[in-house]
């Protein structure tokens, strides 16, 4: 046990694990944070506060981590290396661990260019850290953790004792050095990956295969990451826009028929996208839970967190675990 | 080399208007390359600039002139004269030259005719292309000869972000990731494995992070002090 | 080939069709018989030859107009352009 966190000892106990996600709000207001650590709490073993996603600024993930951590879900932290220096990096790091929380998944975070996909504002003209890259970040953790020590060589008299995680884009460019990044990841000290959300199961299972032949995934959790479709739409959107994400044609086909089902009835054809949505999250988290080596999922239904405890319950994945700390 | 864009003649305008007698002295070596300041766009440039006080109505005296190279005094300091009867020294080489004349010739003002933009190929002509960040300790021969530090948007170390879509870049679909060339590259090199090792976290002090670089070669630098010594005591005799 | 670049404050005759004048600039008044300086930048090789068969065959043009032969309109430097409107020509025709 490095770091005594549940989602730790979720995996440690070999039941599969689910974490979710909580995007933390553009507002000074904890309440939104507060309500959706309130629909979450039970139904995941912990949940990832993201850090600035799509480069815009909203309530820092350390902070919004501790407000839900108070609320008694799980969170797990994240740190981009877009945004902070290794100096601000470690002592963000010494003073999360200070708050109380466990879990830190290690990004490099979306360029500030990308600026939420054009529909904000952003911050395009920023300017970038980049000091270290992510699987840079994993080794200063574990050298924290483990060795007591600054990436500097400085002494820590207390060390952060985080359970430390990583992203994987199994799909993305180039598809056959993918294995080769998580594996980099991994031996740096990821003990969790969490991917980018899978539709082509088949693909990821072999991209699976590649690391596991490896001997990647005897020494990481994998958490495969599934995004909940909404509408057709969000499919055929994903499809072609977002990187490192295909979705098989059969999906979009199920859900542009549920949508055709309702007829012209558009509060229909969104209750009924959205029912489809939940039945192919619970069959995507089933055929991913089957791949050798895949520990398991991270869902993420993004701003429609009632789904998760739908959807957990429908995959059978309620109750979550209770596992005592020793 | 270094790459430069002209500003425009507007903010050149903001700048000088309210000087008398001005100078547009251009640089003959990287930027005339690129088209943006060398003798013949500093001769445009008092052009417009002359054109711009016609319309305006007012009186002033715009001449314009250039050397080899604006990074060496050898090359400008003979036009000393020339500068000291001006008010102001409008410099279209790079940063470099602005710097330098503005430290080796007096009180008098030298502005910047450039934006100053990055160390480039030309891949073709009138293409230019941002290709090394000149970050004070190469890795080229561990990617391929493709620079991660520039040519990657996030300056990864170890291999491409989450980002890549169809071989381009997040930031837009315009822009290769530098990740999946260096590793097509590596491939056809068949040196995939050297990207399997971790790179450690870089140090950035020999970078722009570890402030203003210098270097000497001293057995030159010497030389040249000497020489100098030699012709003040000759100058004494 | 001809291109024809128009002097500063001067009628945008050669703006494209689509872009209506008022929205870059307030065309100044033309004085009644005003008669234009422009400088014509002539091949030698056609341009420059067709004026001649012109005056060959007495055909005639405003007297606003002064001819340049050149090598080639490939010799046209920018600088030329922009001396010709320094020193107050109201057009620049480039024929080649």
């Amino acid at each position: 046990m490095k770091s005594g966190s549940n989602l730790e000892r979720v995996i440690l106990s070999g039941n599969p694990a689910v974490t979710a996600e909580l995007g933390p709000p553009m507002s000074a207001a904890p309440d939104e944070i507060v309500h959706k650590a309130h629909i979450l709490k039970g139904f995941c073993d912990a949940a990832n506060i993201t850090d600035c996603q799509t480069a815009v600024v909203r309530i820092s993930s350390i902070a919004a981590a501790f407000i839900a951590q108070r609320e008694g879900l799980e969170p797990v932290m994240q740190m981009t290396c877009r945004d902070r220096n290794r100096i601000a990096m470690q002592a963000d790091l010494l003073g999360a661990a200070a708050l109380g929380l466990k879990n830190c998944l290690c990004i490099a975070g979306d360029h500030q260019k990308f600026g939420a996909a054009g529909k904000l504002k952003g911050h395009p003209g920023a300017k970038n850290v980049y000091d270290v890259d992510t699987t840079q970040l994993v080794g200063i953790l574990k050298k924290m953790r483990d060795e007591s020590l600054q990436e500097g060589g400085d002494k820590i008299e207390v060390p952060p004792k985080f359970f430390i995680g990583a992203t994987w884009t199994p799909m993305g460019d180039p598809m056959d050095f993918r294995p080769y990044n998580l594996k980099k990841k991994v031996d740096a000290g990821a003990e969790f990956i969490q991917t980018q959300g899978i539709y082509d199961m088949e693909l990821f299972k072999s991209q699976c295969e590649k690391a596991r032949n490896l001997g990647v995934l005897e020494n990481t959790a994998l958490l495969a990451g599934i995004i909940v479709p909404k509408s057709a739409m969000m499919l055929k959107y994903m499809d072609a826009n977002v990187s490192g994400v295909t979705v098989p044609k059969p999906l979009i086909d199920r859900m542009a028929k549920a949508k055709e089902a309702a007829g012209d009835d558009k509060k229909k054809a969104k209750q009924l996208q959205e029912e489809e949505g939940i039945k192919i999250t619970v069959e995507l988290i089933h055929q991913a839970l089957e791949i050798p080596g895949v520990k398991g999922v991270h869902i993420q239904a993004i701003d429609w967190e009632p789904a998760i405890e739908i959807i957990v319950k429908a995959a059978g994945l309620y109750p979550r675990p209770n596992i005592p700390a020793e | 080399m270094i790459v430069g864009q002209q500003k425009p003649i507007e903010e050149l305008w903001g700048m000088l208007k309210d000087f008398k007698k001005i100078m547009v002295f251009g640089c003959n070596t990287c930027v005339a390359v690129c088209h943006a300041g060398g003798a013949k766009e500093a001769e445009i440039t008092a052009s417009l600039l002359r054109i711009r006080a016609a319309e305006e109505g007012v009186e002033m005296n715009i001449e314009h002139g250039a050397c080899e190279r604006q990074c060496e005094p050898e090359f400008f300091m003979p036009s000393i004269e020339k500068f000291k009867a001006q008010d102001v020294i409008l410099s279209t080489a790079c940063g470099v030259g602005v710097n330098l004349m503005s430290s080796q010739i007096g009180d008098m003002p030298v502005y910047p005719g450039l934006n100053t933009s990055f160390y480039g190929a030309v891949p073709q002509a009138g293409v230019f292309t941002e290709v090394c960040g000149g970050c004070g300790n190469c890795v080229l021969h561990l990617t391929g000869g493709i620079c991660p530090i520039v040519r990657c948007s996030k300056s990864l170390l170890n291999g491409p972000c989450g980002g890549t879509n169809n071989g381009k870049c997040e930031i837009s679909s315009e822009v290769d990731c530098a990740w999946y060339l260096i590793v097509e590259r590596m491939k056809k090199l068949g040196t995939l494995e050297k990207l399997f090792e971790i790179q450690p976290p870089k140090n950035w002090g020999t970078a722009t992070a570890g402030g203003p670089r210098k270097i000497v070669i001293e057995h030159i630098a010497e030389l040249e002090e000497k020489e100098e010594n030699k012709a003040t005591v000759e100058v004494k005799k | 080939m001809a291109t024809v670049a128009e002097a500063p404050g001067k009628e945008a005759a050669s703006m494209p069709v689509s872009t209506p004048i008022s929205t870059i600039e307030k065309p100044n008044e033309v004085p009644t018989n005003w008669q234009p300086n422009i400088i014509a930048f002539a091949c030698h090789y056609c341009a420059f030859a067709a004026a001649d068969l012109a005056g060959v065959m007495r055909l005639t043009y405003p007297t606003g107009i002064k001819v340049i032969r050149m090598p080639c309109t490939g010799k046209l430097d920018h600088i030329y352009v922009l001396r010709a409107f320094e020193k107050g020509v109201d057009g620049v025709f480039v024929a080649g």
